[in-house]
């Protein structure tokens, strides 16, 4: 009920507020946007972009998750080796998107490779600072109880490691699937040659206002529905590390 | 009877903090020996020694057991994993998991997670995992910290009666007075860091200790000499 009176209010809002610029370059009002929404939604062509920015997202997520999850492992496993990439890390952390954007249009000109490596860069590091704190902050009792017993480092790795780092592994899912879907648009904007960003950047070379809102409705509602959809999944999963 | 410990002149060091002072001591087999003293004198170190997670910087120890059950202050459990699976994690034996989860009481909860026991049933499944490779010594250390009085008479009862049936020697340290007379037939009273051993007291109790009226006596006796230590 709460949700739907924030909606109401939101379109108020925005009603409100395009009335008083009543310039639809600018911000149009709802039902100029709604019926853009309408008119994509029954347009083939934004589905094929809608289904081409989805696989990216997927795809640089499950990337992101899994190269994140094993450096940040043996960066946490091991300080030297942790000593030596965290600048290297850092470094791809800092780095414009504009950057990786001029690097993969010499690279690989306009496609879809450029979405995916500039989305990759952007997210890897968090995954990997995520999961390698985990690593560190692993329970010194628990080592010490290993010790004791004289565990085999097979089972330690398998039990206590990898079961460790799950809490960091979904932290790192909470925060990428809330960022992906921003990340990807906006590589797609700038060097894409399909999905929902390229879209965005047609209609905006077209000035076709209400058409860029539009878009934006439909990556929004696709970027919640997904997050809510995968963080229900993860946390199913995770039940047991007592984090739901 | 042989000595499963021998310990001579034994000095502990943490810098320039001395925490062990010249310890001196024997455990026979068999034997239920309490480390009685104040907090922070150095009774977790010295089964750290024992257990091989620490060195020591002076002295001589003889050790001579085969195989050490370590029952931690707290559970140590790996949360994410059930009762059965955190047994597991320390020996792959299953029959003999069965065998000690029926010993410590907690058949019908392998698969619970530990964050579905209350904190008696985890001291006992810390306790099952010591019990696990047949210890011929079994190190408790102050197990019973975080417990109840009536969990905390049933699990050292329990202890007791499987010391009874097993027959390993027992290592205990505790701070509290009552349990160290419960638990123990010889209490090593200890100083304040850096602790010395300054009293030995033999106990010989039949039946229940906690009705004989013996009990409080020694009791009295030891916070005496704690209190003029």
């Amino acid at each position: 009920m709460k949700t739907i009176v924030g909606l109401l209010l939101l379109l108020l809002v925005w009603e409100i507020s395009a009335l008083l610029l009543s310039s639809s370059f600018i911000l149009p009002t709802p039902v100029e946007t709604f019926k853009a929404l309408i008119h994509e939604l029954a347009r083939i062509e934004t589905f094929h972009a809608f289904l081409s920015t989805a696989w990216k997202g997927f795809f640089v997520l499950g990337l992101v998750v899994l190269l994140g999850t094993l450096i940040g492992l043996v960066m946490g496993i091991n300080t030297a080796i942790y000593e030596i990439l965290r600048p290297v890390v850092m470094v791809v952390q800092a780095v414009p998107v504009i950057s990786w954007l001029a690097l993969v249009i010499f690279l690989w000109g306009i496609g879809w490779k450029g979405p995916v490596l500039i989305s990759f860069l952007s997210l890897l590091p968090v995954s990997i600072f995520t999961t390698a704190a985990g690593v560190r902050s692993i329970d010194k009792d628990l080592l010490e109880m290993v010790e004791v017993y004289k565990v085999p480092k097979r089972k330690v790795f398998k039990d206590i490691y990898l079961g460790s780092i799950v809490p960091f592994v979904v932290a790192t899912i909470d925060i990428s699937i809330g960022n992906v879907w921003k990340v990807v648009l906006v590589s797609e904007f700038l060097c894409g040659d399909e999905g929902l960003g390229v879209l965005i950047s047609w209609a905006r070379q077209y000035v076709d206002v209400p058409r860029v809102y539009a878009l934006t409705i439909i990556a929004v509602v696709f970027g919640i529905i997904s997050e809510r959809l995968t963080r229900r999944f993860v946390r199913r999963l995770t039940r047991k590390w007592g984090m739901s | 009877m042989g000595d499963v410990l021998e310990v001579k002149d034994l000095v502990k060091r943490y810098g320039k903090l001395p925490v062990l002072d010249r310890w001196n001591l024997k455990v026979s087999k068999g034997e239920r020996i309490v480390l009685l003293g104040p907090s922070g004198c150095g009774k977790t170190t010295f089964l750290k020694i024992i257990a091989g997670l620490e060195g020591y910087d002076e002295g001589e120890l003889y050790m001579n057991f085969k195989s050490l059950g370590f029952v931690f202050q707290e559970p140590r459990l790996i949360p994410w994993r059930t009762v059965k699976k955190n047994l597991s994690f320390v020996s792959d034996d299953e029959s003999k998991i069965k065998e000690v989860l029926k010993m410590v009481k907690l058949e019908g909860f392998e698969n619970h997670l530990p964050s579905q026991l209350s904190g008696g049933m985890r001291q006992r499944v810390n306790l099952a995992r010591a019990l696990l490779n047949d210890p011929d010594l079994l190190i408790l250390d102050e197990p019973f910290s975080s417990l109840d009085l009536p969990v905390k008479l049933k699990i050292m009862d329990d202890i007791v009666e499987l010391w009874k049936e097993s027959n390993f020697t027992l290592l205990m340290v505790t701070h509290d007075v009552k349990e160290a007379v419960y638990m123990g037939d010889r209490i090593l009273i200890l100083s304040e860091r850096p602790s010395r051993i300054i009293e030995e007291i033999t106990l010989s109790f039949h039946g229940n200790r906690m009705l004989d009226e013996r009990f409080l006596k020694i009791e009295a006796q030891i916070i005496r000499i704690l209190s003029s230590s």
